[in-house]
């Protein structure tokens, strides 16, 4: 081993060319790539959801057969959910989670670079179905058996979905990995900053779930192709079961899509209030109750599969225990706000619109979690009104304020502040329009997953379809915005926001390409 | 660091394995409680400690039929009104519609399911697979006693029966793949 010669330069700068960004294992280009991988998801899942709107503009069948429709939403959901919302997660936990806890890169580099790479193939395999004869997977993005063993092409979305699993896991692992081991010295797990506590709650509950959601699918595959009956019940299997397994999976992964949110939320109203967090341990507890109480509130999904009264019971009072600790996180951002000195920068106002309309979105889900009253609710556009809510202004929101807030630590230049706000009032009076109607035409009986529905609900589909435009339409501005962020702009001072506390401002903007290669002192004087 | 990563893989694993646990962790927790209307063997795992006494219950009659399955099936009888522990007998009528003879399997469900463990039967079609040649037609019995032991707020029981096509030769994966 002796004749390894040192010849290694430690401060070499990027490759230049494409291949670059194919054999990259920086976590800086790595989280630059997600971003933009789910950048263009979100799009393309956009596009889908244009279609789905445009077809619901009005009563009957204008622009697509119920076959086709069905496509669309299940390709939407599947496409915002593992495409857009949590690849977005992960760039930002690669941009972010090295600079903040101190650490020169991610923990295992090169599982990095793959699990990005994983991430284009899987769904390239998804949405190749499109130009197959039996088209894309239309059985909803939950594919709930028997009808989805019954579907063409099945295997290309079993498939996808191992891909997607893969590359989840393999980041979470590297996530736990680094957060474990590469803290700064004097970091300790309570001093933590928000973000990164987030990302270690959500890669744990990742490596909880998705293998459950690998098992589900490739018990799908197995009852399709295979010839065995875990969901069919003429071979002795059950439907039910089905249900069980997928929504074990499913309830943990909603929270995966909002506790990074949580973090980044908690960065970004301390920064502009100008004040510490208000109560950053109750934060860590809180977050860690929501992750265990969201492994035991699953059949919530389910109350009109005919569970017995006990079980309906205990459902619907663990899920809705869990608006205590969340509870605990809208109020401690409230008092954060409080008497603070508060300026109203892009990220600010997408932060305070994710506080209010996430807790609207909490506040069905509560509606929702009223067993007697969810078989009203189930399966009606209140339901597609409440997870939007959660989503959309929820999860969305958060990574667009992460983009406005880092975005000149990221490229060194300040973005356009006339345009950035211009961008949040467009989205922010679109996802109104869009999903506020939704939840009256749900209280009166619309089903979800149809093309068509009754002409009594008309004048408010119309309403929640021009929303629609206005938000998907508003996007591209974001688009303009970041790329005119990346090529020119004010130059960023390292601090950028004069109220801003963490390690990644002590560091210049733009960041290095090598940042902390000497761990920073952590001592009681640094503003975390 | 290596003991984290190998720990984490370790992790995945069992979580991979333990979504396949659940299938029968499933059928073993329904079966001990008498959820999901299964019927299985007797279990105490709600049974009251009252005194039985004899009463009569109103049994009513479903039938599905899965899917296009190509069968004409229903109860010969559409309720019932039965003394408990009392042996009765009652019928299902399944015509085949086409000329080719067809092996069926039909699943029986009970409603309410805590019901499930009560509705004892001696005899059913739906113990093992039935064959019906081309057009032709059958009756198909059924021997059972509804358990004393029944909840006292149970006075109506849904006995349902879906039959399923066991060749699936018209099934959608092979209609899509032709």
């Amino acid at each position: 081993m002796s004749a390894v010669v040192e010849s290694h330069d430690h401060h070499h700068g990027p490759k230049k060319g494409l291949l670059r960004w194919l054999f990259t294992t920086n976590h800086k280009d790595i989280g630059t790539l997600y971003l933009w991988f789910s950048f263009l998801m979100f799009l393309t899942g956009g596009a889908m959801a244009m279609g789905i709107r445009a077809e619901l503009f009005e009563p009957g069948l204008q622009l697509m057969d119920p076959i086709r429709y069905n496509q669309l939403v299940t390709m939407h959901g599947l496409i915002m959910i593992f495409g857009g919302v949590m690849p977005a997660f992960v760039g930002l936990a690669n941009w972010l989670i090295p600079m903040q806890i101190g650490a020169p890169d991610m923990a295992l580099p090169r599982m990095n670079n793959l699990s990005f790479w994983l991430l284009p193939a899987a769904f390239t395999i998804l949405l190749s179905t499109a130009f197959m004869e039996g088209g894309m997977p239309g059985f909803g993005w939950t594919f709930y058996a028997p009808l989805s063993t019954n579907y063409p092409n099945i295997a290309y979305f079993v498939f996808a979905i191992h891909i997607m699993g893969i590359s989840s896991i393999m980041g979470s692992i590297n996530v736990i990995v680094t957060i474990m081991n590469m803290r700064a010295p004097g970091l300790s797990l309570m001093k933590m900053p928000l973000f990164v506590w987030s990302w270690l709650i959500t890669a744990y509950l990742l490596i909880a779930v998705m293998p459950v959601l690998a098992g589900a699918v490739t018990m799908l595959l197995m009852d399709a192709y295979f010839g065995t009956s875990f969901f069919d019940a003429a071979g002795g299997g059950d439907p039910v079961l089905f249900q069980h397994i997928f929504w074990f999976f499913g309830h943990p992964e909603v929270y995966i899509m909002i506790l990074p949110a949580f973090g980044i939320t908690s960065h970004i109203i301390s920064t502009f209030s100008r004040k510490p967090l208000f109560g950053h341990s109750s934060m860590v507890y809180a977050m860690v109750s929501i992750a265990v109480l969201s492994f035991v509130v699953w059949a919530h999904h389910m109350f009109t599969v005919g569970m017995p009264l006990v079980a309906e019971l205990f459902f619907m009072w663990a899920t809705m225990l869990i608006a205590i600790p969340t509870g605990v996180k809208v109020f401690n951002w409230v008092a954060t706000i409080f008497k603070g000195s508060i300026t109203y920068e892009t990220p600010m106002l997408f932060a305070i619109a994710f506080v209010v309309l996430f807790t609207i979105g909490g506040f069905s889900g509560l509606m929702l979690a009223i067993t007697p009253a969810d078989f009203q609710y189930h399966d009606t556009y209140f339901v597609v009104a409440h997870f939007h809510y959660v989503l959309v202004p929820g999860a969305v929101f958060s990574i667009m304020a992460a983009v406005y807030y880092w975005l000149p630590k990221w490229t060194g230049n300040m973005y356009d502040e006339k345009m950035g706000k211009l961008h949040f009032w467009l989205s922010f009076i679109g996802v109104n329009v869009t999903f506020f109607p939704q939840h009256f035409v749900g209280l009166a009986g619309m089903p979800r997953r149809y093309a068509d529905y009754a002409l009594q609900f008309a004048e408010w589909n119309a309403v929640s379809s021009i929303g629609a435009f206005l938000f998907g339409f508003s996007q591209l501005l974001f688009l303009y915005i970041v790329v005119k962020a990346v090529m020119a702009g004010k130059k960023a001072t390292p601090q950028v926001w004069d109220g801003a506390r963490g390690l990644e401002w002590t560091v210049d903007s733009p960041a290095p390409y090598h940042t902390f290669e000497v761990p920073p002192k952590i001592t009681e004087q640094t503003k975390l | 660091m290596r003991k984290a990563f190998v720990g984490l893989i370790a992790a995945t694993l069992f979580m991979f394995a333990f979504s396949f646990m659940l299938v029968p962790l499933y059928n073993v927790f329904c079966e001990v409680t008498g959820l999901n209307g299964k019927i299985y063997g007797p279990s105490d795992f709600f049974k009251s400690e009252k005194e039985v006494r004899e009463r009569n219950v109103n049994i009513r009659f479903l039938s599905q039929v899965n899917e296009s399955a190509p069968v004409t099936f229903y109860p010969s009888s559409e309720s019932l009104e039965v003394l408990t522990d009392k042996v009765t007998k009652t019928s299902y009528i399944a015509r085949n519609n086409t000329n080719k003879t067809l092996t069926l399997t039909i699943v029986p469900s009970v409603s309410p399911g805590l019901a499930a463990e009560q509705v004892k039967k001696i005899q059913c079609f739906c113990f093992e697979e039935q064959t019906l040649a081309p057009y032709e037609e059958q009756e198909w019995p059924i021997r059972f006693y509804v358990d004393s032991e029944l909840r006292e707020n149970v006075n109506d029981i849904y006995l349902s029966y879906t039959l399923f096509e066991n060749n699936r030769e018209n099934s959608m994966v092979m209609h899509h793949d032709s």
